[in-house]
């Protein structure tokens, strides 16, 4: 089981401009991570605050909805969020590759 | 003699003296002894003089041993101590068992007690200590509880409890606190406001929360922490769900800044793709399960258009990796990934998607077990799997169907021993109906390779066996088994594949047939000779595929590497259009999008490539049917000529 995880992040690392990939709890504590750790740290940090507040956002917008993905884009990078329950999926990527 | 005398007297007179001196000497040594005994009992300078004197008066008077006087004194004064010293027995206690010394602590004691007397009006003022003692005990026990049950229902029975026991319990429990109250007098206690702090303490679980979320934000998990998360079903669950999603967003690299105002020079690949009839869209291919597997069956799923089920054969060089694989593959993303990957121990020779649900896929395999997966379960394994029993298949399934409807479908499946089952998905531990295909004049079963049923037909079915001939056999009613023989094709029947059904005209009874006899053959239900041979490839013939919207369209894949497509409208000589695949690999199975705009080819390495047939070829024109019709009366016409 444990093997398709892995195989399933180390494809998602693999891909053309993927910087980096984190799985982040729902507390904002990095679990998985192909960054070094002062970065992880960070974007583990700001990124599950971000998703908390898109969330609360949508939430507040229509209680009935829910957000399910986020993307970041920016001149170097684009942040990709896919938030879950208990746990928070983050991929950098760069676009321009 | 008075001389003697004289000396007696003298004599007498020297010990008289002598014994004076004695005396006087003893009676110093019990002096010094007495003071000695008077300083080590920690005898006060002052006191000395006076005892001195004491003491003479007493020796002279002959009297006395001085330290008996002293203990009975001490006795005394220990009785006074007692009835002074009220507050503090520790004193007194101490006086009985050190007997003398303590005695001249006595005084002090006194003295001490007159100022804590006069220091109690400030000690007074202090309540705030008093409180800090009540609620540390209190506050303690407070804690310890669920707080809001506490608080919210035992407020003001909690209060007048406490302050019974500050009452009551003050003298007999100074021994609990740490020196206050003891000094205080019990009544000032109960006095002041011991209520107002107790309702302060209690802290809302909500600030709780909030101060260990602040804590844990800092903190960082350990390894061990770490690996059991990831190794929680939970994670895995979610890894596996996200990652597919951000697979698709990645994949999909649309660049929405896209500047128009530059030159595009995109176009001129665009055109060409245009002018080829055939063009390679994309090929699926996973390096560890797709390798050195040939591809030996495919199937759309009916819910997900867009997803296509291949089954693959063992992969000769990894023995330790599972025998038989399917994969699920998504045509509509780009992702290079296959959406689900099942295996099981033996090879899979067919496969297909449960039509009806579309979660389960089935798979039918070399050891004759037909098993399932399910895309819902985070298990690559089968769910269930079918009996190796002489009451099911003991023989490789190479055939492998869902056929009826919603409410009434059957699995159908036959192995090369020629042992046709039906099951009902809901119970794969026996099959319920089976059915052995045997040829009827020299009786023996028939090897079957490929099976088809015509379209919207459940009860009869068309099959290719390894000897050549083509069957046509009925699974219920009064002819039940093997019908018809076909004529036969010179080798090997590899593919077969019915006309989809166009209400009218009836195309329903055709079916093409390829064969390792290089040819492709049309045949018609109602007739055991074939409509026309196609003999333009020159390899292996390995299968065959009508198009699912255009009624005189098909695709043959063979064994060099070529794929064709035949239009019959058009030509029957030669196929309409014709690739190679790069690489040249044997063609092992050819299938149709749904939509009839691609073709998907599986080839013996374990890759699956999508084509991309253009529009002008792929969609039927209005009168393509009326034309059709009219190319089989010629080809029935041209076969009567030939016999």
């Amino acid at each position: 089981m444990s093997q398709e995880v892995e195989e399933t992040l180390k494809r998602i690392q693999s891909h053309k401009g993927v910087v980096g990939t984190i799985v982040v709890n729902n507390e904002g504590i990095p679990v998985k991570s192909t960054l070094d750790n002062t970065t992880t740290v960070q974007y583990a940090g700001l990124m599950s605050q971000l998703s908390d507040k898109a969330r609360s956002v949508v939430r507040d917008l229509d209680p009935s909805n829910d957000l399910t993905f986020l993307r970041v884009r920016s001149k170097k990078h684009e942040i990709m969020v896919a938030p879950d329950k208990d746990f928070i999926l983050i991929v950098i990527q760069n676009p321009t590759d | 003699m008075d001389r003697k005398a004289e000396l007696e007297r003298k004599k007498a007179k020297l010990a008289a003296l002598r014994e004076e001196k004695d005396r006087r000497r003893r009676e110093k040594e019990m002096k010094d002894m007495e003071e000695a005994a008077g300083r080590i009992g920690g005898g006060v300078g002052i006191d000395k003089d006076q005892r001195k004197d004491l003491d003479e008066m007493l020796s002279s008077l002959g009297v006395a041993p001085v330290s008996e006087v002293l203990s009975s004194l001490s006795s005394v004064n220990s009785v006074t101590s007692d009835n002074s010293n009220t507050q503090t027995p520790d004193a007194s206690l101490q006086a009985n068992m050190n007997g003398v010394g303590v005695a001249k602590k006595q005084p002090l004691n006194l003295s001490v007690y007159n100022v804590q007397a006069t220091n109690i009006p400030p000690k007074e003022t202090l309540v705030y200590s008093k409180q800090t003692q009540t609620t540390s005990t209190g506050g303690h026990e407070r804690d310890a509880h669920a707080t809001d049950y506490y608080d919210e229902y035992n407020l003001n029975p909690g209060l007048e409890w406490e302050d019974e026991f500050t009452d009551d319990e003050e003298s007999s429990l100074p021994h609990l606190d740490h020196g206050f109250t003891s000094k205080l007098p019990p009544g000032y206690l109960t006095h002041g406001l011991p209520t107002v702090k107790d309702v302060a303490p209690a802290i809302t679980p909500l600030e709780q929360k909030k101060e260990q979320e602040e804590k844990k934000e800092i903190k960082e998990l350990s390894e061990e922490q770490k690996q059991m998360i990831v190794l929680s079903e939970d994670f895995q669950r979610f890894v596996l769900r996200a990652g597919r999603v951000v697979e698709r967003a990645l994949s999909e690299n649309v660049d929405i800044y896209t500047d128009y105002i530059g030159a595009g020079d995109s176009e001129d690949t665009n055109d060409e793709r245009t002018h080829a009839r055939l063009s390679l869209n994309r090929i699926f291919y996973d390096e560890r399960w797709s390798k050195n597997r040939c591809i030996t069956c495919m199937d759309w799923s009916t819910h997900f258009p867009e997803l296509v089920a291949a089954a693959y054969h063992n992969n000769e060089e990894s023995p330790n990796e599972p025998d038989g694989v399917v994969m699920v593959w998504n045509t509509k993303f780009k992702k290079q990934t296959p959406e689900d990957i099942f295996h099981c121990q033996s090879a899979v020779m067919s496969t297909c998607f449960a039509k009806f649900n579309p979660n389960l896929i089935l798979g039918g395999t070399y050891s004759g077990q037909i098993v399932l997966w399910d895309n819902r379960v985070q298990k690559r394994t089968p769910m269930q799997r079918t009996p190796l029993s002489a009451a099911a298949h003991t023989h490789p399934v190479y055939c492998l169907q869902v056929v009826g409807t919603q409410n009434a479908h059957n699995v159908i499946s036959i192995s090369s021993d020629g042992k046709l089952c039906s099951w009902s998905l809901d119970m794969l531990s026996h099959p319920q109906d089976t059915l052995e295909l045997q040829q009827q004049r020299p009786s023996k079963s028939i090897a079957v390779t490929c099976m088809a049923f015509p379209a919207n037909e459940i009860n009869n079915l068309v099959m290719g066996s390894e000897d050549g001939y083509v069957y046509s056999a009925c699974r219920h009613g009064s002819r039940t088994g093997v019908n018809d023989a076909f004529e036969k094709h010179l080798g090997p029947v590899t593919g077969i594949s019915t006309h989809y059904n166009q209400s009218s005209p009836d195309f329903g009874h055709l079916f093409l047939t390829s064969s390792i006899d290089w040819t492709i053959k049309l045949w018609s239900l109602k007739d055991t000779k074939p409509l026309y041979s196609f003999e333009d490839n020159s390899d292996y013939v390995m299968d065959v595929a009508w198009s699912p919207i255009h009624p005189a369209l098909f695709a043959a894949v063979d064994g060099s590497g070529r794929l064709d497509l035949w239009n019959l409208n058009q030509d029957t000589e030669v196929p309409t259009a014709s690739v190679l695949v790069e690489g040249a690999p044997a063609l092992n199975r050819v299938s149709w999008t749904p939509s009839g705009l691609h073709v998907t080819i599986g080839d013996d390495t374990g890759k699956l490539y999508v084509y991309d047939v253009t529009d002008h070829l792929a969609q039927p024109t209005r009168d393509e049917w009326s034309r059709f019709n009219a190319t089989l009366n010629e080809l029935k016409m041209n076969q009567s000529d030939d016999v």
